[in-house]
């Protein structure tokens, strides 16, 4: 009888004897128990945690791969789930960025606000004197009152009329710095001159191209006729669709109903080197408890969190961003579900060949892997492109940072291994000793 | 700890399905010993309890009371761990070749091996190779199983129940599904590729045409063996 040698430890030493006792050939040394209850050496696993997930990864791709229409259905349902995410989270950024748009193109180092305002464009006044009074302080270089109110800008193209949000300062003190305000702050000195936010949504008229062709011009805000001299960068927000930036003087004119004394914020400039957080402190102490300090981060966190927890935009769009997770998981799981219970006799097969739940465990949730990474790529490809043509369509600054597309794909990941995980305890159906 | 030298020793192998007052044994006080490459043919009517012997020996189901030692393994209370382990050194031929439809009869083949951290992928594709060219159907190695004919699928699942150098074979009626010469190929092929490499056989069979490939038949009935003969290759 031919006899083949399973046991390169263990030759039998003639034929007699069989490969699957090899202790018994006497030849053997001695076998700890364990290895000796689970049989010749050849058959102890190593521990491979490479080939351990290879392996089932290779399998789960091909088993993915032979059904071409399913595989093309689960892809469709992540990417479906990647892009409704995307633009959830897109469209939350974009209108908290646009919300805050204002205050965060106001540079000054620290703020003064009224602690019972919420949002810029619905400002509670405070005494005037408070600005002055911040200039007690040493490090403090100049303190500017800032007016808001709004208005309605005639379109100059065809006299439609809009709210536009005003902001009145003293726009030669260099506190507060619009981009695009510097070159303009000699023509702002001129009775009734604005300078118009190049970045207003378009029902204002195209004012830039107006300036070029004409240069600096008369268009109706309220009552009154000002001249456009120029452009400043400023962008929508939620409160707003257009800005006008005007000095303090000018701004009186326009809006004869506010008491001078009255003022909505105070930007203040340190002298250079100063410690934001220390001179913050010393103003709170100075001030009367009818104002509040607030660094120039904290004045955007402060309307944000207004937009954020004062109206259900937060909430629509982390609902949105889960609703299209759920159903993305939901699609996974069924195409996992399915190629496991169409499958079954095959992996009780496997599980009698000795392939343990665990192996099989791993090859399903390799499949959800695989397809969250095949759904995830063209997903964020999709997305990309949407972020460009609907950011163009809507003025928002939809905008694809590295950050995001990180986050969101560790959540299609954790969608997928999580429907992964629920599909692996239909494994538990293919039961090998059925298969007789 | 270990038992004999015999691949299959069963002493006193009782087993019942449910519980308590519903249990209904389906097996009582077997002994069964299958030798050093023998090929036992195991025969009765359906309900005799063959097909669950069957899954008992191969590890698939927990002893419940007696002594079941199988390749040298205590099945009496071995752990699932140690079971699973077992089951990579027996070979499984079912009715149906349940050969995994999205990989070629190759692949499926070499799944058989891929368990075995010692094997590298050109080692097992070679293997599973030759194995197919054993079983008669080489040229056929890279073709999907959905190609092949039922005889030939059930080469295919020869060659991956013999591939891994199994120290003992367990078919369950694997002519069941095969036409008379088919069938009857299929069984011969795997007697003299296991009696080349010398592992036993235990084959669960209805059908007569091919009793005469086995070393010993046993015959079952309501949970017994009734009668062991020579076979006819035993002669």
């Amino acid at each position: 009888m031919n006899v083949l040698t399973r046991t390169p430890s263990a030759p039998p030493p003639d034929g007699e004897l069989l490969p699957w006792a090899p202790e018994r050939t006497g030849g053997a040394p001695p076998q700890p128990p364990p290895s000796g209850r689970e049989g010749p050496a050849r058959r102890t696993t190593s521990f491979r945690p490479l080939r351990s997930l290879l392996l089932p990864l290779r399998l789960a791709w091909r088993q993915l791969r032979a059904e071409k229409a399913r595989l093309a259905s689960a892809i469709a349902g992540v990417m479906f789930a990647c892009v409704l995410v995307f633009m959830q989270l897109g469209f939350r950024s974009a209108l908290f960025d646009s919300a805050t748009a204002l205050l965060q193109s106001m540079r000054a180092d620290v703020f003064l606000m009224h602690p019972l305002t919420t949002a810029s464009f619905k400002p509670e006044t405070f005494p005037r004197a408070r600005a002055s009074q911040a200039l007690a302080l040493p490090e403090v270089q100049a303190a500017v009152p800032v007016y808001l109110a709004q208005a309605s800008w005639r379109n100059p193209e065809n006299g439609a009329r809009r709210a536009v949000q005003l902001i009145g300062f003293d726009t030669e003190a260099g506190v507060m710095d619009f981009p695009g305000l510097a070159p303009l702050v000699d023509a702002l000195k001129r009775p009734d001159a604005v300078a118009f936010d190049r970045r207003s949504r378009p029902e204002f008229g195209d004012v830039a191209k107006l300036l070029a062709e004409r240069g600096p011009f008369e268009a109706q805000i309220g009552n009154r006729l000002m001249e456009v001299v120029g452009l400043v960068e400023i962008g929508p927000s939620f409160g707003a669709d257009g800005n006008v930036v005007l000095s303090e003087v000018n701004f009186r004119r326009l809006v004869k109903e506010r008491q001078v004394s009255a003022i909505d914020l105070a930007a203040i400039k340190l002298r250079p080197g100063a410690d934001v957080e220390a001179a913050k402190r010393r103003l709170a102490e100075l001030l009367p408890r009818d104002v509040i300090v607030l660094s120039q981060p904290e004045l955007v966190a402060w309307e944000r969190r207004y937009w954020e927890e004062a109206t259900p935009i937060g909430f629509i769009f982390a609902f949105g961003s889960l609703m299209g997770l759920v159903v993305g998981m939901v699609i996974v799981y069924q195409i996992l579900f399915s190629d496991i219970a169409s499958h079954l006799r095959e992996y009780a097969t496997l599980k009698a060949m000795g392939y343990s739940n665990w192996y099989l465990g791993r090859a399903v949730l390799s499949a959800a892997l695989i397809l969250a990474v095949l759904g995830f790529l063209p997903g964020f490809g999709l997305s990309f492109f949407l972020y460009g043509a609907v950011g163009e369509a809507t003025f928002l600054p939809l905008n694809m940072d590295l950050e995001r597309g990180v986050g969101v794909f560790l959540m299609i990941f954790a969608m997928c291994a999580l429907a992964g995980l629920l599909a692996m305890r239909k494994l538990r159906d293919a039961n090998p000793a059925d298969m007789f | 700890m270990r038992g004999g030298a015999n691949p299959i020793e069963l002493r006193g192998v009782g087993y019942a399905y449910g519980t308590g007052d519903l249990a209904r044994p389906v097996l009582r006080d077997v002994d069964l010993t299958v030798g050093p490459g023998e090929i036992v043919l195991l025969t009765g009517p359906s309900g005799s309890g063959k097909t669950t012997l069957l899954t008992l020996i191969g590890a698939l189901r927990a002893v419940q009371t007696g002594s079941a030692s199988v390749l040298g393994l205590q099945l009496a209370g071995a752990t699932e761990r140690q079971r699973v382990e077992l089951r990579r050194r027996i070979g499984f031929i079912f009715q149906q070749h349940n050969l995994l439809g999205f990989l070629t009869a190759r692949q499926n083949v070499a799944m058989a091996l891929e368990l075995d951290p010692a094997t590298s992928e050109k080692e097992r594709m070679a293997r599973a190779g030759a194995m197919l060219e054993a079983v008669g159907i080489g040229d056929r190695a890279d073709a999907p199983p959905a190609k092949l004919s039922g005889g030939q699928r059930q080469r295919v699942a020869v060659a991956r129940a013999l591939v891994g150098r199994p120290g003992l074979i367990l078919a369950d009626e694997p002519t069941a599904a095969l036409d008379k010469q088919s069938g009857g190929e299929v069984v011969r092929l795997l007697r003299d590729l296991a009696k080349r490499q010398g592992v036993p056989i235990l084959l669960v069979t209805h059908d007569p045409r091919i009793l005469d490939i086995a070393d010993r038949v046993v015959s079952m009935e309501d949970g017994r063996i009734t009668a062991a003969e020579a076979g006819a290759a035993a002669e």
